[in-house]
């Protein structure tokens, strides 16, 4: 309570001064103050900002070869390898899922999943896992696989953690 | 390929169709050719009517065109490739409308159908305008029908994809030489996925809102273009907030989708499909916001055409990433390709064209305003709000638009012959809501706070010195109450940055400004509250935000059995639960309790219970996920949740996991393949012990009590009744090991304990010595009357009468049977008595019986006929030489299939969502039809 009665004088005070500095035609024309041209540059410039660190934002296609060399979190686009062992067991851990995937190199390499086994995952065309290294095991944080099923072209996301 | 008469094809309704394709096609031309006349030649008026008579012909031929369609696909032709794909023998009819719609042309048809709807509209009431509007859309709408046409062009191009084609031309297979294929195909029906209300509801609301867009572009154009930039302004206004309103609600449909049927967990993902939904209500919300000022000052005319241009191009936009197959790699959403990624380039390209054009021809004539705004005016503050919408759209499209600057990549490597561009690819960011929430936030919190202070303002900062004292009044209460209600709302929602504070406050101070507004300054008159009720709502849907994604706690950890199992990772979003055995997590004991199939549903019984220290009940609710079984009942085709709501929280609950088992039937071989089951001979009432366990055969039984056995006509089922006793525990289990012979073909049903990981079965070879044929038995006759008793061999039989309650296992009843059963008591040496009711009947005048077994003595007994004068039952009795061996096998180590897994998530205050949402779509209908009435 005190603490909204500090915030009340406060702000009194400075909204007070702010619409006097306002409301005081002689200044703006004094100074050939035009505030909607600076408000404008001052919103594109945060836009830029914004824009530029938006994109950083933006990852990559990648192989497991270089994640593991980068150390970053990434996307690797390829397929499951289906002649490998797939391990789910729902009794032991329901939240833990491993198959091996051979990239775009055709780098075969195990992925872990801390998700239940998605629907049909034998049957999927491709798969895009993202994630990276810890050690030598690769633990994706979602996976998407697109499936063919029977008559449509289905896509599946799986995020191990939302 | 020679030419094959085909048989049984309905041709006439494709014919029709292309017909009215046609029709639609040139009439739209005539149309634009006609309305242009009338813009140019006002003076003359037969052009108007022709025009109007083109358009009304047109509207008439794309309901036909539907209409035809419709009948193609509820008439189950499958010679036509769209019912075909989309409609199947046992689709319900229900989901017709779906069907209709869940194919490109289909949706495409939807879309022009609320273009003719919303043009009849322009032209009853647009009056001045409506021969510049109806220009403009027949051209869009000229633009959609040819998406439909399915004309080819120098046989490579085609140009757009009719729904009329036929199956055979579309697809090369050898099943096409029979002339008489039809009876053997069969369509594939609706992606299981999309069988539920919301695909009926959705799409066509989210269409409405697509083509609501297009009106304001046409009005945009139409002043453009006559050179008229200020008089437009208000006729747009009722479709602009129309547009807003039902867009918005398509939209949050969507998300309601997303929440209620899918596993998202959550009803918004920032997936690119969704993105691109709401990219045009922003731009479409800041166009708004310009022609308010437009209207009011005069000031940003050249703004808000450029919003309405845009707003539309985004629609188009959206059109394209969706449809191209573009996003391939990004989204969850399923899209197929049509092969019209060209004619969608196109469809951008020559509206952007048009707009930049007409924009940049009439700059000159659009008036401007020397005078600058004034920074207490509420049209400043209003622009501001307006740049930051557009901004905020602007962000959301450069992040989800990564494949088209990839494609564009390519393209510039071609031309310049760079060769592959791949190692300038990128990818979307690797947690798109983060990344998303991140900079939203600061448009949102901006947004807030704006449309409060720019509410409480007047136009052109009117009568200042005046107001300004009740101004800063309004707005000082307004931040003081605003900044209470956020510290009170801090208390319940966890805020995990300084960020959202900021942004809770914002809102807060939205939501009581809002409040005060309507109370303060509309003078209580419901119409005038429009502004107040979308600003506020919006606030208010803020919060729920905040309150339902920040504060969403998973339910479904169980933190005792996964300890030390995952080491420094989360442990996981799912729980794995045993039928019937309470699990305790995060305050819940969770009890899977049952499970039941109805048609191709199995719906799962989940029951929630939270106790406090002393053990009272303090909540106790149930809800019921299921999944959906593929047409054979053979495979999971998808998995719904189901929601638990209360005023102040939803349970969200999905079955995440299944045993393979009961994932796919095919799993059920393969992983009795693997077992290892060693071979027991029991006889009747033996018992032994095998493995640490007390194993009793109780007795060998006609039918079972197998709880998995579906009982069907003519089955022979012979059963184990056996018992298990754990010599540890003293624990008991009963269970059936079943052979059936079913059509000819055996089939062994095991049964499974669970708890022991012991499943048992009946070695299926052994049918023939423990239920041997009737001709490989020697039945002896035996003749006795009611009430007699005899020594057969060593047993002695009792007939101790009929009954005529039939309860044979393999009997089932027909109109006019007369059936009776004999009731024989049979005592072997050990004196155990046994019951055997051998069964006669008459059905259509033919003596039928069916015999009686009697397992654990290897006896059967047949009533073959019935002496009613000498009161004599003449039975036959056959008897194996040696007692009965039930061969039983043994696996342990088995597998539970007992059990699901459960993802369980509480969304506190997600009604706020839904109700913010609703009331700002309900302000801005408010304020459409407040600026109807004003007309």
């Amino acid at each position: 309570m005190v603490n909204n009665c500090l915030y009340w004088l406060l702000c009194r005070k400075f909204a007070q001064r702010l619409i006097r500095k306002v409301d005081n035609p002689k200044m703006i024309k004094k100074s050939g103050f035009k505030l909607m041209p600076i408000l404008i540059l001052m919103l594109m410039g945060g836009g830029i900002i914004m824009l530029i660190s938006a994109s950083k934002d933006m990852s990559t296609y990648s192989t497991f070869q270089q994640v593991k060399r980068s150390g970053e979190t990434a996307k690797v686009v390829g397929v499951l390898a289906k002649d490998k062992p797939m391990y789910y067991n729902a009794e032991e851990n329901p939240n833990l899922f491993r198959f091996y995937m051979t990239d775009q190199d055709g780098e075969i390499h195990e992925v872990t999943l801390n998700a239940p086994k998605p629907q049909d995952f034998e049957l999927s065309e491709q798969v895009v896992a993202t994630g990276s290294f810890t050690g030598d095991e690769f633990v994706a944080s979602s996976i998407l696989m697109k499936c063919p099923s029977k008559y449509k072209n289905e896509e599946v996301l799986v995020r191990s953690n939302m | 390929m020679q030419d094959i008469q085909y048989i049984g094809e309905h041709l006439l309704p494709g014919r029709l169709g292309h017909f009215f394709v046609l029709t639609a096609f040139v009439t739209v031309i005539l149309s634009i050719l006609a309305y242009r006349k009338r813009v140019l030649h006002p003076e003359d008026g037969s052009w108007l009517t022709f025009a109007r008579i083109s358009w009304g012909i047109h509207s008439i031929s794309i309901f036909a065109i539907i209409g035809i369609l419709f009948y193609i696909m509820i008439s189950q032709m499958y010679e036509y490739q769209y019912a075909w794909d989309h409609v199947s023998d046992d689709l319900p009819m229900k989901y017709i409308f779906s069907a209709f719609w869940e194919g490109q042309e289909g949706s495409f048809l939807l879309w022009m159908f609320w273009h003719v709807m919303l043009g009849g509209a322009v032209v009853f009431t647009a009056k001045r305008w409506e021969a510049g509007v109806m220009t403009w859309l027949s051209v869009v709408q000229l633009v959609l029908v040819s998406m439909i046409a399915g004309v080819y062009f120098a046989d490579s191009f085609r140009m757009g994809s009719s729904p009329f084609l036929l199956l055979r031309d579309t697809m090369q297979a050898p099943i096409f030489n029979n002339p008489n294929y039809l009876p053997l195909i069969e369509g594939n029906g609706l992606n299981p996925l999309l069988q539920n209300y919301w695909m009926t509801i959705h799409p066509p609301t989210l269409f409405l809102g697509f083509a609501s867009v297009t009106i304001p572009f046409c009005f945009a154009m139409t002043g453009l273009w006559e050179k008229d930039h200020t008089a437009w302004l208000k006729p747009v206004m009722p479709w602009t907030l129309f547009s807003t309103g039902i867009l918005g609600l398509g939209v949050l449909m969507g998300g309601a989708w997303a929440y209620e049927a899918l596993s998202f967990g959550g009803y918004w993902a920032w997936d690119p499909v969704e993105n691109m939904s709401l990219v045009p209500w922003i731009v479409l919300l800041a166009a708004l916001h310009g022609n308010f000022i437009a209207r009011h000052t005069g000031l940003s005319i050249k703004t808000t055409y450029i919003f309405y241009i845009l707003s539309f191009l985004l629609v188009v936009y959206s059109t394209f990433l969706t449809r191209s197959g573009i996003l391939g790699e990004e989204s969850v959403h399923a899209f197929t390709e049509m092969g019209l990624e060209w004619q969608l380039v196109g469809f951008i390209g020559l509206f952007a064209a048009a707009g930049i054009y007409l924009l940049a021809s009439r700059n000159k004539s659009i008036p401007t305003v020397a005078k600058e705004e004034k920074i207490q005016s509420r049209e400043f503050w209003m622009f501001v709000g307006a740049m930051i919408l557009a901004f905020s759209a602007l962000l959301i499209t450069f992040s989800t638009s990564i494949p088209v600057w990839n494609k564009l990549i390519d393209v510039y490597g071609s031309i310049m012959g760079k060769g592959d561009m791949t190692v300038y690819h990128k990818a979307m960011p690797l947690d798109p809501i983060d990344h998303h929430n991140r900079f939203q936030l600061w448009n949102a919190a901006l947004v807030a706070i704006i449309s409060s202070l720019a509410q409480y303002m007047r136009f052109g900062a009117m009568a200042w010195d005046s107001f300004k004292k009740r101004f800063t009044k309004h707005v000082l209460i307004s931040l003081a109450v605003g900044l209470l209600f956020a510290y009170l709302l801090s208390l319940w929602i966890f805020l995990p940055s300084w960020q959202y504070i900021i942004l809770l406050i914002a809102a807060s101070f939205g939501v009581i400004s809002n409040i005060d507004y309507m109370i303060n300054f509309t003078k209580r008159n419901l119409t005038s509250m429009a502004s107040g009720l979308a600003h506020g709502g919006f606030a208010l849907m803020l919060i729920g935000i905040m309150a339902s994604g920040l504060n969403k706690q998973t339910i479904s950890q169980n933190r005792f059995a996964q300890e030390g199992m995952v080491d420094g990772l989360d442990a996981g979003n799912n729980a794995f639960l045993i039928k019937g055995m309470p699990m305790f997590m995060n305050d819940y004991w969770v009890t899977y309790q049952s499970d039941s199939l109805d048609g191709l549903i199995r719906k799962y019984e989940i029951e929630f219970i939270k106790v406090n220290q002393t053990g009272d009940t303090l909540e106790q609710f149930t809800t019921y996920p299921n999944i959906l079984y593929n047409r054979q009942l053979t495979k999971v085709a998808t998995a719904n949740p189901n929601t638990k709501k209360y005023l102040d929280r939803d349970i969200f609950t999905f079955i995440s996991g299944l045993p393979p088992e009961q994932q796919d039937r095919s799993n059920i071989r393969k992983i009795d393949s693997l077992l290892d089951y060693k071979l027991h001979y029991f006889k009747p009432g033996e018992e032994k012990d095998i493995s640490g366990y007390h194993v009793t055969l109780d007795s060998i039984v006609l039918g079972t009590h197998n709880t998995e056995y579906d009982r069907e006509e003519d089955d022979l089922v012979i059963s184990g009744a056996v018992t298990i006793t754990d010599s540890l525990n003293t624990q008991s289990f009963q269970v059936n090991p079943t052979l059936i012979v079913r059509n000819g073909l055996l089939y062994s049903l095991a049964d499974q304990i669970n708890d022991l990981n012991l499943r048992m079965r009946l070695k299926a070879s052994s049918l023939d010595s423990l239920f041997p044929l009737d001709e490989d038995m020697v039945f002896e006759p035996l003749t006795m009357k009611s009430g007699e008793t005899v020594m057969w061999h060593d047993l002695e039989i009792s007939l101790d009468g009929i009954d005529k309650h039939i309860d044979h296992p393999s009997y089932k009843a027909m109109d006019g049977d007369i059936a009776i059963q004999a009731i024989l008591s049979i005592k072997n040496q050990d004196a155990k008595q046994y019951i055997a009711r051998p069964l006669f009947f008459i059905r259509d005048g033919s003596p039928l019986n069916m015999k009686a077994f009697i397992g654990d003595l290897g006896l059967h007994i047949k009533l073959e006929r019935i002496d009613p004068e000498k009161e004599e039952f003449h039975l036959y009795l056959a008897r194996m030489a040696d007692t009965p061996l039930l061969p039983l096998e043994f696996a342990e180590e088995v597998p539970r299939n007992d059990y699901i897994v459960l993802e369980a998530i509480l969304f506190p205050g997600i009604n706020l969502f839904w109700a913010g949402s609703l009331i700002m779509l309900i302000g801005m209908f408010l304020g459409m039809y407040k600026r109807l009435r004003k007309r």
